[in-house]
């Protein structure tokens, strides 16, 4: 999780939008990469996970969206994808091969606790009162969304507390 | 790079329909998007593009682009494209493979392309092992390392990838890593736009074969900003210096450019066309060199 030449100080509501918008993309993206992985890689269960975290993602992107364009209509943005890097998004090295539908979900869990520290982090360098308010709420948003994952997990049979990897024969070399 | 004319191209622009097969959590799937972005700031488009690799995991990377793409033969990513690149220099040629492939089968070629400044741009990905067949040592390999072909560790020390091009000359030699995907597409940009031969390190983790101190976690924890450590890059000696932790640190960012590039082989090969066509006989008489007054 980093951010580069983010000026939390002087981040204005509109930047501050754009940025929320962003983070959302980058996990939307990565959520969709992961599933294309999953599937790829033949487990559907986690692809078909990933894919309901990026349609997630992809509706808080559109929202946060459309309330900045209601704002600030089509005014230039500040900010750009190259400000910020794994926000939201899960770690590209927290996706492996065969994962259980409960090893997806707690990779996703990982990265909704993740965006919620990114937003109590960088709420007491903000000056901007409204930017402030945006920022508290996003973080508020990221406990609903660890809530609503924390749900998908609960569906699930018991964990075993058994490690796939005890059953799973190691790579074999040639 | 040629000065071409760029277009408004976003990172989806240079994605291919084919689906990436490498094992979910390689690092070469950040690498990927590095390259999308850098591409798409750059704004040639994907037919403006040549994109040749070796063989190997990495390698896999030109078909995922919607660049022209060729994934030639073992360690023979170069002198592919130093021939595609003096065949048609507008064209804007990026070649890429492993470490195996860069600094073993391949590793003659490298000095060539550099003495001859070929307006190249070399993506290694360095990942200390061969896996696609399935975890042998690699010429990047660590002293003491254990694989299949090393059961009781390596007596071998490893290649620099950073002295060594450095030693050659390269003009522009880099280093990124999938902790720091803008870092990467940043560095991978300015790569690119360096006219002349220019190596990019990248350090990508392999999750089935690689080490855990080199996997995204272990990398972190040793990775270290050129620029926080107000490194100069047009300093080539205090480059080689930095470049001597390779295995030890992980430092990002441009560890030397050249602030004179020299002249590209593909410019000095169109100034002697240019120079001897002057006083060329026309076509229809070109066989009259051949007879003797």
């Amino acid at each position: 999780m980093t951010t580069r030449g983010i000026d939390f100080k002087a981040l204005s509501l509109k930047d501050a939008l754009d940025l929320a918008v962003l983070i959302e993309q980058e996990a939307k993206e990565r959520y969709e990469e992961f599933a294309a992985q999953m599937d790829q890689h033949r487990t559907p269960d986690a692809a078909r996970f990933f894919r309901y975290m990026a349609l997630n993602e992809a509706k808080h992107g559109e929202a946060l969206a459309a309330r900045r364009a209601k704002l600030f209509g089509a005014a230039p943005s500040a900010v750009t994808r190259a400000m910020i890097f794994d926000i939201e998004a899960p770690d590209y090295d927290a996706a492996r091969a065969f994962m259980s539908p409960r090893q997806a979900m707690t990779a996703a869990l990982a990265s909704e606790v993740k965006a919620h520290a990114f937003f109590v982090d960088a709420l007491p360098a903000l000056k901007d009162a409204e930017v402030k308010a945006l920022f508290e709420e996003l973080r508020d948003e990221e406990v609903e969304h660890q809530d609503l994952v924390k749900a998908e997990l609960a569906k699930l049979p018991p964990d075993s507390g058994l490690s796939d990897e005890d059953f799973v024969d190691g790579p074999t070399a040639q | 790079m040629s000065a071409n004319a760029t277009c408004d191209f976003q990172a989806k622009d240079y994605k291919s329909d084919l689906k990436p097969i490498w094992c979910p959590g390689c690092g070469d799937y950040s690498v990927v998007q590095g390259i999308y972005r850098a591409l798409a700031a750059i704004g040639r488009p994907p037919h403006e593009v040549a994109f040749i690799s070796g063989i190997g995991c990495s390698s896999r990377i030109p078909g995922y682009t919607t660049a022209y793409g060729f994934n030639t033969v073992h360690g023979r990513a170069l002198p592919i494209a130093q021939g595609i690149k003096l065949a048609n220099p507008d064209l804007m040629v990026l070649a890429a493979g492993g470490d195996g492939d860069g600094f073993s089968i391949g590793g003659g070629h490298i000095a060539h392309l550099i003495r001859r400044n070929i307006d190249i741009t070399y993506l290694v990905m360095d990942n200390q092992i061969y896996g696609l067949t399935k975890g042998q040592l690699s010429p990047t390999s660590q002293k003491g390392r254990t694989t299949c072909t090393s059961p009781y560790g390596s007596l071998e020390n490893p290649v620099n990838p950073l002295l060594y091009v450095l030693a050659y000359g390269a003009g522009f030699v880099a280093q990124a890593s999938p902790t720091d995907l803008a870092g990467m597409a940043s560095i991978i940009e300015e790569a690119i736009r360096f006219p002349g031969f220019a190596f990019v390190n990248i350090q990508s983790p392999c999750v089935t074969y690689g080490e855990e101190a080199q996997q995204i976690k272990g990398l972190k924890a040793i990775s270290e900003s050129l620029s926080s450590l107000g490194h100069n890059p047009a300093d080539r000696l205090a480059a080689m210096d930095l470049a001597q932790h390779y295995g030890e640190k992980l430092h990002l960012g441009v560890f030397y450019r050249n602030p004179e590039p020299a002249p590209t082989y593909d410019a000095l090969i169109r100034e002697r066309q240019a120079a001897l066509s002057k006083d060329a006989p026309p076509k229809e008489r070109i066989l009259d060199l051949f007879i003797k007054k």
